[in-house]
């Protein structure tokens, strides 16, 4: 990359072909993958006759929030929010705790059965969570946690992929630093807490908005586990609520209003940090 | 230290992948406890296979999910390494506003996609046929015809992801040496003699990561069906996920359920296997 960048930057008066070709490929591509999203938003601002014209309207004429405020008289939108962030919130918390401390034992402990453990604990990343969702549907009911946020919450605490990136992280924190509180008597839960996770700030911050993301949008497990509680559902599962409530009254603005204020709050998180979910992805993919 | 994780992930991911095997041989009904199942042998397999109603769409729905896991990763893939060039590139700027672009769509939740790609595709007031008609071309009935439905919901799930497998195909080419290049260059090569000779065969285990994980994604499809289409139309879109959540929990057909995801799970692992096993064969013939 360093090798490429010199001639990079060069000024150069007259471009070739092949740059223009280039510049030409990201605009077309940049704004296809957008389109769909501006399509969301515009049709979020229309009026309801415009949304259901043919040809299609592309700009709302006079753009208007008040498919924004119908959303509200539809969905309880502030609680499925609430539920939404709770779910998100904890969830991420939980994962990680436990990813920080089977990383760390992972990383810096010598035991028996060290590398089959840890190979089975990869392995449970590439199973489809339908393999496990009918008895897991039943256990909840044992457990009372059924049709509540702590149903959904619960069964998420641990995963494969932040115990993985933990490790990878955790490997590169020097032995010494280690050996040395534990000589001052500190204990294990101290070290992982106060020298190991100050080291790993940029991974603990990549695996925090990944959870977070995954989360705040996953549908199928909620929908499961929930099914019948509205009082408990998030906004993606609302969503849903929505569409069937549009089919009566054909406002698809109601529904594009819904689906923006839903995709924000991941969508923020990512364009701020993205960095950090870009670089953990380098490293799970390559290094992994 | 790793008791907590192991402990969850034991309770919640290793018994009820124990339990979907025990319960493909019992007669159960998920509505009921565990205490209640029956054991019958291989009866649920032979069902799933059979010629009934319950093996004709078990069976529609595998063939969907492979057609529908084939075209997600012959799409995606190469479509990732393109994208990837673009973004790696440093002759015009722009590529990181593609990564951007491209990677903010992995964010949206599915059920946003597949609200909006409803929209999208509708034949009369949606704009992709709108934009056909421009250009002159013929539009699709899309997700309202059983020839179209599923490619449709393939589309949209490439745009969802390609983003996520064009940032993995980054990390590949970052992982290429420059002096490679070089020395090509030194060489004479070309600059598709350089794609098809350098950076393919060195992209090859960042393919097979991204080939993995995109078959993974694919048989989890789950929201634009449950949303959209309902399976139809004619069966078109029934795909595992949505067919097994279907039978083992809404008709409580637990065993049945069972059954399906064991076949699922069991054809996954086949697959898998294979692939390494392709790409091992392949890395020794070059070497």
């Amino acid at each position: 990359m360093t090798l490429a960048l010199p001639t990079a930057k060069a000024p150069r008066r007259h471009r070739p072909l092949g740059d223009w070709l280039i510049l030409t490929a990201i605009v077309v591509i940049s704004v296809a993958a957008a389109f769909p999203l501006a399509w969301m938003v515009l049709t979020s601002l229309k009026t309801p006759a415009e949304t259901m014209q043919t040809p299609p309207v592309w700009f709302p004429a006079t753009p208007s929030l008040d498919a924004y405020f119908k959303v509200a008289g539809v969905i309880d939108a502030g609680r499925s929010f609430l539920n939404s962030a709770i779910i998100a919130i904890l969830t991420t918390a939980g994962i990680l705790v436990t990813s920080l401390l089977a990383g760390y034992a992972f990383a810096k402990y010598e035991f028996r059965g060290r590398n089959w453990i840890f190979a089975a604990v990869i392995a449970t990343m590439f199973l489809p969570p339908i393999v496990t969702l009918i008895p897991l549907y039943r256990m909840v009911g044992y457990l009372h946690i059924d049709g509540n946020l702590a149903g959904v919450i619960v069964p998420n605490l641990a995963n494969a992929f932040g115990i993985f990136l933990m490790r990878q992280f955790i490997k590169g924190v020097p032995d010494e630093l280690i050996d040395a509180a534990r000589i001052d008597g500190a204990s294990e839960l101290r070290i992982v807490f106060s020298i190991v996770a100050p080291s790993v700030v940029p991974a603990i911050a990549a695996l925090a908005l990944f959870a977070f993301v995954y989360h705040w949008n996953s549908y199928l497990w909620p929908l499961t586990v929930l099914q019948g509680h509205t009082d408990q559902y998030p906004i993606v599962i609302s969503l849903s609520r929505l569409l069937s409530y549009n089919r009566g009254a054909m406002n698809t603005g109601l529904v594009m209003a819904g689906a923006t204020m839903a995709v924000l709050p991941p969508l923020v998180l990512f364009v701020l940090l993205q960095r950090f979910f870009v670089d953990s992805i380098v490293s799970s993919g390559v290094k992994g | 230290m790793l008791g907590p994780a192991l402990l969850l992930l034991g309770v919640f991911i290793l018994v009820p992948m124990a339990l979907t095997v025990w319960l493909s041989f019992q007669d159960w009904s998920s509505e009921t406890g565990f205490d209640t199942a029956k054991f019958i042998g291989l009866d649920n397999f032979f069902e799933i296979f059979g010629p009934t109603s319950v093996g004709r769409d078990f069976k529609g729905a595998l063939v969907n999910t492979a057609l529908y896991t084939l075209a997600s990763v012959v799409l995606t893939l190469p479509l990732s390494v393109l994208f990837g060039l673009l973004v790696y590139q440093m002759r015009v700027g722009g590529g990181v506003v593609l990564r951007t672009v491209l990677f903010s769509t992995y964010m949206v939740p599915m059920i946003a996609v597949a609200l909006v790609w409803s929209k999208l595709y509708s034949p009369s007031e949606g704009p992709i046929n709108q934009m056909l008609g421009w250009v002159g071309m013929p539009g699709s009935p899309w997700l309202s015809s059983p020839d179209t439905a599923l490619g449709s919901i393939v589309l949209l799930n490439v745009w969802q992801q390609v983003g996520y497998f064009t940032v993995l195909a980054v990390a590949g080419l970052t992982q290429i040496p420059g002096v490679v290049y070089e020395a090509a260059a030194i060489d004479g090569a070309r600059p598709l003699q350089r794609f098809f000779f350098i950076t393919l065969p060195l992209l090859r285990r960042t393919l097979l990561f991204s080939a993995v994980i995109g078959i993974i994604n694919a048989v989890q499809v789950f929201e634009p069906v449950a949303l959209i289409t309902q399976g139809g139309p004619i069966g078109a879109t029934n795909v595992l996920t949505y067919h097994i959540r279907r039978v083992g929990i809404e008709r409580s057909q637990g065993g049945l359920g069972s059954a399906m995801a064991v076949t699922l799970m069991l054809a996954l692992i086949v697959l898998i296997v294979a692939l390494f096993a392709f790409a091992r064969r392949g890395g020794e013939a070059e070497q």
